[in-house]
């Protein structure tokens, strides 16, 4: 297992948190003293629009773009909203983070807050994430008792509060326009873009989301500069380091912090120690349930945002599942599909009662049921849901979906066949 | 105004237009739920897919949720499009229990005619069926959730426009359910709109459940008679009953939505003590004989003692025609005693209104669109209620809503509410017309400097006022401020809600006409020996009731022509029976002047009811509809001025007589009416009217103020409504109760010139010091408390001082 450089990572020791003086030793809070001291608010936006930082919340935006976006510049009331409500299946990422050192995200939320001008800050947390809600609960205060957060920030004319708000639980939380909903004490049900929060956001006004592993990159980025940042990684096209989650059939199914764009292979063999019992690889999410599938022949596929889109699938949270060739497909799909029906917010038709009506054609295929037809009738249902939503959800669980139906339909074809599932012993 | 394509048709449509409302405007109907024109868009049903061809955006689109503009080209009738359509319907049909033959909606229902239309026939979908369980959501509306096709218009409707709070959208995914957090009755005041809003059968009538089929039931286009804002209303109905009413649409009055007293109080005409039989001396007798006998016995009076000795009393609850025929006939007679209300505030009101409202009149429409809003000495929820609703739209975009008035008033909106006393009403309105503001305490000069700047500062301000606590003094003054606060680039518009549906346009007849109280003083001294009552009841509609029953009992001759069992109707020589507003045609001027056209959906006639005692089938049978009697009193009025005229005839009369009001024989129904044409020039001003109210010392002042059910005349008479009025209760500040030692809740004794009443007190925390307000609740011991009477002075002492 070869060991690359930690960034994120750097105070990570099992069953350990690093707090401010463990922090403040590995570095920490030098971005922000230079950020402040240093540099102008719109220096520090193009640093990080320098630095080519994706967005690691699951759609990869590019963070300094979104920012371009903000009205950083004009006065007046305005949100910076951190997105720690990380409830995709597989990934637990923004989790590791604030288990390991929960400081990166203070300080790249103030940083941020200083690049786009905005007085106050809302992490918005998992509700499942009890200790990293402590652990931040300690971060801030200690922040605040350092002088690193509030009122003139290092004694500079900036200042900034932060809040930390524990979510109900629901995973359209993680929607950003729902959280905002969330936070405002309304339904967690997406709202119509545009507006976009950037010119409406929390009670109607400019709001900034990030993600808990992106805002955790940005003082990395502020204190060693964009260029060593884009050098973290192996591709060219990408920039920085990325906490791979790794799950299912794995011998050591952990967090690991690589550069951006290893090879899919590499990730299972080497660091995940691969394939589990000995068994043969079959498919595998790249980044989370909602996004599509991929199978042997992409294992030589780098673990970035466009080398993925091209091999057909995303990069979405990072977070990497592996199935063994005793994995029924239909069976895995189903499981996540009723995890995203189970999840849908009610709002939209397709969204509401399609993912059920899929849940019902996969069980019947699965139990042995099925018909030729209902592949058909798959592909029009997958055909009517994928894009046609209010939001983003339905189109995730449609990932993973048409992935089945394209790589697998020989599968589902044995299943019709057979009138039982092939792979059930 | 951007120019489109659609279906190879092009439109152009003003800027904001969506394109389902764009291709509405070629015919082309897309299948659409949740998008509903008051609403707005939400995107939430999807089922409206067009495909976008070329424009700013492309591919499958939800045309609700798409601005029209220009170059778009799109197609509603490609594969893509009717697919995407037809897999909603499916989707939405997956768990629907198909009981139409046992759902009242079946017949007018949208999900119905969107099924077929989207392409959906057979279901696919074999799995398990979610099912709900249902609540008792009271006694106006069913809960059958089963149905439901989450298109939310419900929750948009009741918390988002109507303001309740206690209905809403509870789980999530597709167990989404709408309803209560417990069952109960559903607690706003415009609940049923959510009966309208539903497009299926989840929220129906109750009280009109199980009774009709839509293809059974007789509607036409009315207006509602409940109060004076003229809501656009559609009565129904069937075996010579008044089966329901839903809401009509008129944009400048109620917009979509209507009050649940209109909805749910339409049964006045099923009354089952409706008198339905002519009658002479108290025994039932034909029409030629009531008609005989009436002109008979005036040409007799007017023989013995002149012209003089017969009065007249029209009715804010009757027809513009037929006030204006008793006007006619008054004048035929050469009488000159005619006024068209009882009640001496609320007709003076009418007629300052009438005559000086002019084009600063505000629509319900102008209130939703206002940028600041002052209401003084209006209620609306218990006045007008629809007002209320109008208010909460302007509210919801961000206005900003002053209120000034003692009552407690009770909105559905946030307000700035400054409680002062009746007695300061006439300083605030001098301060507000430029007088001194000083005259008030410093705290209120404070706040009303600030509503005064907000009132010069906005740019489509409108004041509103009610006659009860202003009176027409009242009601003059803010007319004045208004024009003092307008100018030219800036209009001031005021709306003042009078008392009945028809009080403009009596006020426009009423002119410099006598008053009700100078015919009281004649009927006192025994000038007047006759008086013939226009659906009106003077005997519950003055502001004196037991002064009016003394002066009632000296006459020679009492003559009514009504639908109600009314008191006047009960003791009247000669009664006539008129049909009630749902079964006649006619015209009412609601209080902006806006004059509205009603038709008739129904014929008069005893509604039908299972005896079952042994009398079925009948064994007598009769030429005529049992019950039919009834005949339009603009007819009957004719008659008796031996004039054969029509509804069209009268209205040309009008028009020729009364110049303002041009376009009445040319309104037609269910439109938005047409505001009459301003009276040029005004007529002079009326006497010196006092405020309705005296000093402000002595003992505690009792003030009766009206009741969302039970006050109105005609609510009065609508069973349906029972289960909303309240018990008698009388409202007390907290300091008043404290220095009394009593408490809320607790049963007290009422004592007043009227004599002594137990009831409940009610401790309202910001009622101005020595004040107390009852409802006006007719069939109890508070029906004889007349709003806008006054103050009467009273005592409230608990049950064990009483008995002391």
């Amino acid at each position: 297992m070869k060991q690359h450089e930690q960034v994120l990572f750097k105070n990570r020791s099992p069953g350990e948190t690093a707090f401010l003086e463990t922090y403040r030793k590995s570095g920490g809070y030098q971005g922000l003293e230079k950020a402040l001291t240093k540099m102008s608010p719109e220096q520090v936006r193009e640093e990080v629009k320098k630095s080519g930082l994706r967005g690691r919340g699951g759609a990869g935006f590019a963070t300094g773009m979104k920012w371009s976006f903000f009205p950083a510049d004009k006065p007046g009331e305005k949100y910076l909203v951190c997105n720690g409500d990380e409830m995709e299946p597989g990934t637990y990422k923004d989790r590791e983070i604030l288990m390991a050192d929960p400081h990166q995200l203070v300080e790249g939320m103030i940083i941020s807050a200083y690049a786009l001008q905005i007085p106050v800050g809302v992490i918005f947390i998992r509700y499942a994430y009890e200790q990293c809600s402590r652990n931040l609960e300690r971060a801030i205060a200690e922040a605040m008792e350092a002088g690193l957060l509030g009122k003139n920030i290092l004694k500079s004319d900036f200042s900034f509060e932060l809040h930390l708000h524990r979510s109900a639980g629901r995973y359209i939380c993680g929607e950003e326009t729902a959280l905002l909903n969330s936070l405002e004490g309304v339904r967690a049900n997406p709202r119509s873009k545009p507006p976009f929060p950037a010119q409406k956001g929390i009670f109607g006004k400019p709001t900034n989301v990030n993600n808990v592993e992106t805002f955790a990159n940005v003082q990395h980025i502020i204190a060693h500069g964009s260029a060593w940042f884009k050098n973290l990684a192996f591709t060219e096209s990408g920039s920085g380091t990325k906490l791979y989650c790794l799950s299912g059939h794995l011998e050591r199914p952990e967090c690991f912090e690589l550069p951006i764009g290893i090879s899919l292979g590499a990730v299972i063999e080497e660091y995940g120690g691969g394939v589990w019992r000995g068994r043969r690889f079959k498919a595998a999410l790249p980044g989370g349930a909602s996004t599509p599938y991929l199978t042997a022949e992409h294992l030589g596929v780098g673990l970035d945002f466009d080398p993925i889109e091209k091999a057909g699938s995303r990069l979405g949270t990072g977070a990497v599942t592996v199935f063994d060739e005793t994995t029924c497909m239909v069976a895995a799909t189903l499981n996540l599909n009723r995890f995203f029906a189970r999840e849908s917010c009610g709002w939209c038709t397709p969204c509401r009662d399609g993912l059920p009506f899929i849940n019902w054609l996969l069980e019947k295929i699965e139990n042995g049921q099925g018909e030729m037809g209902d592949i058909d009738m798959l592909r029009e249902q997958i055909r009517n849901i994928n894009g046609r939503t209010f939001c983003a959800l339905a189109m995730g669980a449609m990932g993973p979906m048409q992935s089945l139906v394209d790589l697998f339909e020989e599968e589902i074809i044995d299943h019709i066949k057979k009138r039982c599932c092939p792979l059930k012993t | 105004m951007p120019i489109l394509t659609i279906d190879n048709q092009q439109i152009e449509v003003l800027k904001g237009t969506n394109v389902l409302e764009a291709a509405k405007g070629l015919g082309i109907v897309i299948p659409h739920f949740c998008y509903h024109e008051a609403l707005g868009a939400v995107g939430a049903c999807r089922l409206c897919a067009m495909n976008f061809v070329e424009g700013p955006v492309k591919g499958i689109q939800m045309a609700c949720m798409i601005e029209a503009k220009d170059e778009m080209v799109i197609t509603t009738t490609d594969q893509a499009s009717q697919e995407m359509r037809a897999r909603v319907i499916e989707w939405l049909m997956m768990y629907h229990p198909h009981d139409c033959p046992v759902c009242d909606e079946g017949g007018e229902c949208q999900l119905q005619d969107m099924t077929i239309a989207g392409g959906h026939d057979i279901r696919r979908y074999g799995g398990k069926k979610r099912t709900y369980s249902n609540q008792d959501l009271g006694p106006f509306i069913c809960h059958e959730m089963n149905r439901c096709i989450q298109c939310y218009r419900c929750v948009r409707t009741y918390q988002d426009y109507c303001g309740g709070t206690d209905f809403g959208v509870l789980g999530t995914n597709q167990r989404v359910y709408f309803g209560r957090f417990r069952d109960g009755r559903l607690e706003s005041p415009f609940s049923g709109n959510i009966v309208d809003a539903c497009p299926t059968g989840v929220f129906t009538d109750r009280t009109f459940r199980y009774r009709t089929r839509y293809w059974d039931i007789e509607e036409a286009p009315s207006v509602c008679p409940h109060c004076s804002l003229g809501c656009a209303v559609i009565p129904g109905g069937r075996f010579r009953e008044l089966q329901r009413v839903r809401g009509g649409v008129n944009k400048q009055t109620n917009g979509f939505f209507i009050c649940d007293r209109a909805r749910f109080g339409g049964g006045y005409g099923n009354h089952p003590e409706r008198p339905r039989v002519p009658r002479v001396d108290g025994a039932q007798t034909t029409w030629p004989e009531a008609l005989r006998a009436l002109r008979k016995r005036i040409t007799d009076l007017v023989a013995r003692h002149g012209p003089g000795a017969v009065a007249f009393l029209g009715s804010p609850r009757a027809s513009l025609e037929a006030n204006y025929l008793l006007d006619s006939w008054a004048a035929s007679l050469g009488s000159r005693r005619i006024a068209f209300d009882s009640h001496w505030q609320h007709d003076r009101s009418a007629r300052v209104a009438a005559g000086k409202l002019g084009p600063r009149a505000a629509s319900l429409e102008d209130i939703r669109c206002s940028d600041f809003i002052l209401m003084i000495g209006v209620d609306p929820l218990n006045e007008a209620p629809m007002l209320a609703l109008a208010v909460r739209q302007a509210v919801r975009r961000g206005v900003r809503l002053a209120v000034i008035d003692p009552r407690p008033v009770t909105l559905p909106c946030a307000a700035a509410h400054l409680p002062l006393a009746p007695e300061a009403l006439p300083d605030v309105l001098e301060a507000l017309a430029g007088g001194d503001i000083r005259r008030l305490g410093r705290r209120e000069a404070v706040l009303l400097e600030g509503i005064l700047e907000q009132l010069r500062a906005a740019e489509r301000p409108v004041l509103i006022g009610g006659p009860d606590l202003l009176g027409a003094a009242g009601i003059e003054r803010l007319l004045d401020t208004a024009r003092l606060l307008a100018s030219e680039h800036r209009p001031c518009k005021v709306m003042t809600v009078l008392a009945g549906p028809n009080s403009f346009g009596c006020g426009v007849l009423a002119r410099q006409g006598p008053d009700f109280e100078a015919i009281l003083n004649g009927m006192l001294a025994g000038e007047i020996k006759a008086l013939v009552c226009l659906e009106s009841d003077p005997m519950t509609g003055s502001s004196d009731p037991a002064r009016t029953g003394m002066a009632l009992g000296k006459l020679e001759l009492l003559a009514a022509l009504d639908y109600l069992p009314t008191a006047a109707a009960h003791h009247a020589h000669l009664f006539l029976p008129t049909t009630a507003v749902p079964e006649s045609a006619g015209v009412y001027v609601n209080n902006e002047g806006r004059m509205l056209l009603f038709s008739s959906a129904m014929d008069p006639g005893t509604p039908i009811s299972v005896s079952g005692g042994g009398d079925h089938p009948p064994r007598t049978f009769l030429p005529a509809t049992p019950g039919s009697e009834p005949r339009p009193a603009w007819a009957t009025l004719g008659h008796l001025q031996g004039r054969r005229l029509s509804l069209r005839d009268i209205r040309q009369a009008i028009e020729m007589e009364h110049p303002n009001f041009a376009g009445l024989s040319s309104l037609t129904t269910g439109g938005e009416g047409k505001r009459i044409a301003d009276i040029s020039p005004p007529p002079e001003t009326a006497p010196e009217i006092p405020f309705p109210h005296s000093e402000g010392e002595g003992t505690l002042r009792l003030y009766a103020m009206e009741d969302f059910a039970g006050s109105g005349e005609l609510a009065g008479y609508a069973s349906a409504l029972a289960p909303l009025r309240p018990t008698p209760f009388v409202m007390l500040g907290a300091l008043d109760a404290k220095q009394r030692s009593l408490s809320d809740g607790q049963q007290v004794r009422l004592r007043s010139e009227l004599g002594g009443v137990g009831v409940a007190l009610r401790v309202v925390p910001d009622l101005p010091a020595g004040i107390a307000l009852v409802p006006r609740l007719r069939g109890t011991a508070l029906e004889s408390y007349v709003p806008g009477r006054g103050h009467y002075d009273c005592q409230i002492l608990s049950e064990d001082e009483e008995k002391t």
